[in-house]
């Protein structure tokens, strides 16, 4: 008789995570599910999907951890020699072509789907996706991760240009969390980050304070029967 | 390429290395440098040539940053300088990547001593033509240092210190007047000393201050001028306190 698989050990490594980026009249949002998963195992539920590249830009990783980590390390790396040489801080075009470079230039090795999203001076906020292969382009919004898939649909209907901050932050947090309700792979809580002009201001929405959707249950207090 | 393979800096028959001397000439011939640490604050001036009318001033930086809490002063051959920061700079965010850490001032002046060091016993090079200041915040304690090192290598901190054109008059004024500073009263220690040799003006000194959370920042012309003025008025009133008051006839 053969020996039970065991999911843990002989599962694929799936792209277990949402992640999506936003751009809204005067900055970018950021927004992200916390789970990290191995097989059906959740590794970290209260993962932070959302990575600093610069002041003004930061990273959404999706795929592997490690070689998103890495990524972005070395991202970084490169971004503070090129910020301390220019003067000035470095544009979100510049700090995604870099991605773009180190994703492309080692394929063969890296499985990690990433979003650069960010504000600069010349641009205004700006979004750019990094899919698997390497390819880099500019988008009003991107979505990543193995949720995507359950919101293709949603954003063809619910995404328009040229939202407010509060109407952009409503979509990215009611996203994920529909994305979250589907996919095994995502979960936790939700977290977004803002960029503009003045700055970033980190948000965090816990899950119990996330939106129920359809034929999702509320909670509800147990009767306690005396007896 | 056997001929490339000989190396420049031989000691002489009496224990010298003359190549490193000679680099400590070009030093001695490049415009003054002055470094000051105070308790907050540390300030670090240079002497400006004057720049020629067509030319962006804005590109002729004798003071350079390494990283966000480490910055460079030099005295000497400036495309050495430039090569030699280039070097550091790329040490600086290595050793954040490699240790998840941002390096220490001691660290990289390690670093950059080493380097001239190194260039001092290879074959086919030359030394760096440069004494540099170096000075920075701790990233943890928020400690202020100051360090110099030099053509041959050696490095060592200093309360205050000058290098470049004039630079023993400078180290002279230091001595007799260093004190304990903070803010604004190091910016003037380091200004007074560098108007002992510069042309007085703010168009012939370039000063940048450095504190714990603002970082590097460069004054301009017209704050320059200020401390300036500020530091002649004082220079007049003792001027003018020792000549006593007038003799009635």
């Amino acid at each position: 008789m053969e020996p039970m698989a065991c999911q843990w050990t002989d599962a694929p490594h799936s792209m277990g995570t949402t992640i999506m980026a936003v751009e809204y009249n005067g900055g970018v949002i950021l927004g992200a599910d916390s789970r990290t998963t191995t097989g059906v195992y959740v590794a970290n539920r209260a993962s932070d999907k959302i990575t600093e590249l610069t002041d003004n830009v930061y990273l959404c990783r999706s795929g592997s951890a490690a070689d998103s980590q890495v990524v972005s390390d070395y991202v970084r790396y490169f971004l503070n020699q090129h910020t301390i040489l220019l003067g000035r801080l470095a544009t979100v075009k510049t700090a995604s072509t870099l991605v773009k470079e180190l994703s492309y230039q080692n394929k063969s090795f890296l499985e990690t789907g990433l979003i650069v999203a960010g504000w600069d001076k010349y641009e205004g906020g700006s979004v750019y996706g990094i899919p698997l292969g390497g390819t880099l382009l500019r988008l009003p919004f991107a979505t990543g991760g193995s949720g995507s898939s359950y919101l293709y649909g949603f954003l063809d209907q619910a995404w328009k240009s040229n939202m407010t901050q509060e109407e952009a932050e409503a979509l990215v947090v009611k996203s994920i969390s529909l994305a979250i309700a589907r996919d095994g792979a995502s979960g936790g809580v939700v977290r977004t980050v803002t960029i503009n002009e003045e700055g970033v201001q980190r948000k965090f929405y816990a899950g119990d304070k996330l939106p129920l959707f359809h034929e999702e249950i509320a909670p509800r207090p147990t009767p306690i029967h005396a007896n | 390429m056997a001929r490339y393979d000989r190396a420049i800096t031989v000691f002489s028959p009496d224990g010298h290395l003359f190549q490193v001397e000679y680099a400590l000439e070009a030093v001695r011939k490049g415009n003054a440098a002055v470094g000051v640490r105070g308790t907050d604050t540390i300030v670090l001036g240079v002497e400006k040539k004057s720049t020629a009318k067509l030319q962006d001033a804005r590109t002729v930086r004798k003071i350079l940053k390494l990283d966000e809490h480490v910055s460079l002063a030099f005295a000497g051959l400036t495309a050495d300088a430039r090569v030699l920061v280039n070097r550091a700079r790329i040490e600086c965010q290595s050793h954040r990547l490699t240790v998840e850490d941002p390096v220490t001032v001691e660290y990289i002046t390690r670093f950059i001593a080493g380097l001239q060091q190194k260039y001092t016993q290879s074959g086919g090079v030359r030394p760096f033509g440069i004494s540099t200041l170096i000075v920075g915040f701790d990233p943890y304690t928020g400690v202020p240092a100051l360090y110099q090192t030099d053509p041959s290598g050696t490095f060592s901190a200093w309360k205050a210190n000058a290098t470049g054109r004039n630079s023993n008059s400078v180290r002279e004024f230091l001595e007799k007047n260093y004190t304990e500073t903070s803010g604004a009263e190091t910016v003037k220690l380091a200004v007074r000393a560098l108007l002992e040799v510069v042309e007085s003006g703010g168009k012939n000194i370039e000063i940048a201050v450095m504190t714990k959370n603002e970082g590097l920042r460069l004054l301009d012309e017209a704050e320059v001028e200020e401390i300036v003025a500020g530091i002649e008025a004082e220079k007049a009133a003792v001027e003018a306190a020792k000549k006593g008051p007038p003799r009635d006839q």
